[in-house]
């Protein structure tokens, strides 16, 4: 129960790390960038202790970890067509 | 071959197949669970950040994240709660796990009225799901979305917790189907980690 209790104290302290950070004056793909890294440590955090997957058979781990792999991999698909609509924005439709 | 031979087994069917990644079934289809609610968080977060990115007048509606830090500190304590419960489910101190999954339950119920009330405010404000007083009409659709498929599953969460808690008290359920809702449990909690930053924290008013 105690690693339990540590790991939560440390969750509340990355999270509280978070606001302040959100409350600081970085601006766009900075803060993207320092709360993804958050998120994915408490994202291993959570999945190894909270739901025990670090005590599962190492095959089974090899299986959910490559599989949240490949969904953050295809998640980053979008990146080109935004950028896209951000620089070529249609601001006027029509002959001018 | 006569009726009595294959009555007397000969004709047996063949061995079970051992359980794919030694785990019990229950827990397995538990985790595909998760893992296709990954994918359909994973496509809403991908649609959100693709909105976010190509929008350059995109809203920060956010003045102040109180209402939003309280309900992050109610999450991640009702994790922790929810552990407990299972550790006395584990422990067969049946009335011990009841107590803390009804402490848990309480946690969802409090953080599905604080995400019904910033909901409020933001309606308040004039946000719709297809218009909203700053400009980017895609703004209302994309944050109720998000926030609202996460709402979703805690308010049916806290109910399923209930029934969990109830049919394990009366003997109906055990110590393993507390760990398979535990890991549900824990899986919400932790999206909710990723759309604190995402939604509310990026969109902090300057």
């Amino acid at each position: 129960m105690k690693k339990n209790v540590a790991v939560y104290l440390v969750l509340l302290v990355i999270t509280a790390l978070q606001f302040v950070i959100g409350y600081g004056n970085i601006e766009g793909s900075q803060l993207a960038v320092r709360f993804l890294t958050f998120a994915v440590i408490e994202t291993i955090l959570v999945v190894l202790f909270f739901m025990n997957l670090g005590s599962e058979k190492r095959v089974f781990v090899k299986f959910v970890v490559y599989f949240m792999l490949f969904v953050l991999a295809t998640m980053n698909y979008i990146w080109t067509d935004s950028f896209r609509l951000l620089v070529y924005r249609v601001t006027k439709i029509g002959p001018s | 071959m006569s009726e009595a031979h294959l009555t007397m087994g000969a004709h047996t069917a063949p061995p079970m197949e051992e359980r794919p990644f030694a785990i019990p079934s229950k827990k397995l289809a538990m985790w595909l669970f998760i893992m296709s609610d990954v994918m359909t968080f994973a496509a809403c977060v991908a649609a959100y950040s693709f909105l976010r990115n190509a929008t350059p007048d995109w809203p920060r509606p956010f003045h102040g994240v109180t209402n939003v830090a309280v309900m992050t500190l109610i999450m991640l304590t009702s994790s922790l709660t929810m552990l407990i419960a299972l550790q006395a489910a584990k422990a067969d101190d049946k009335a011990g796990a009841f107590r803390w999954m009804m402490f848990t339950a309480a946690g969802g119920f409090f953080f599905t009225l604080l995400h019904i009330r910033d909901w409020m405010g933001m309606m308040n404000q004039g946000v719709g799901l297809f218009h909203n007083p700053w400009g980017p009409a895609a703004f209302g659709a994309a944050y109720y979305s998000i926030t609202g498929f996460s709402l979703l599953h805690i308010s049916v969460g806290t109910i399923a917790l209930i029934v969990v808690a109830i049919r394990y008290q009366g003997g109906r359920y055990n110590a393993d189907d507390i760990e398979l809702f535990s890991l549900f449990w824990q899986f919400i909690s932790l999206v909710w980690l990723f759309i604190v930053p995402l939604v509310y924290l990026m969109n902090l008013a300057r």
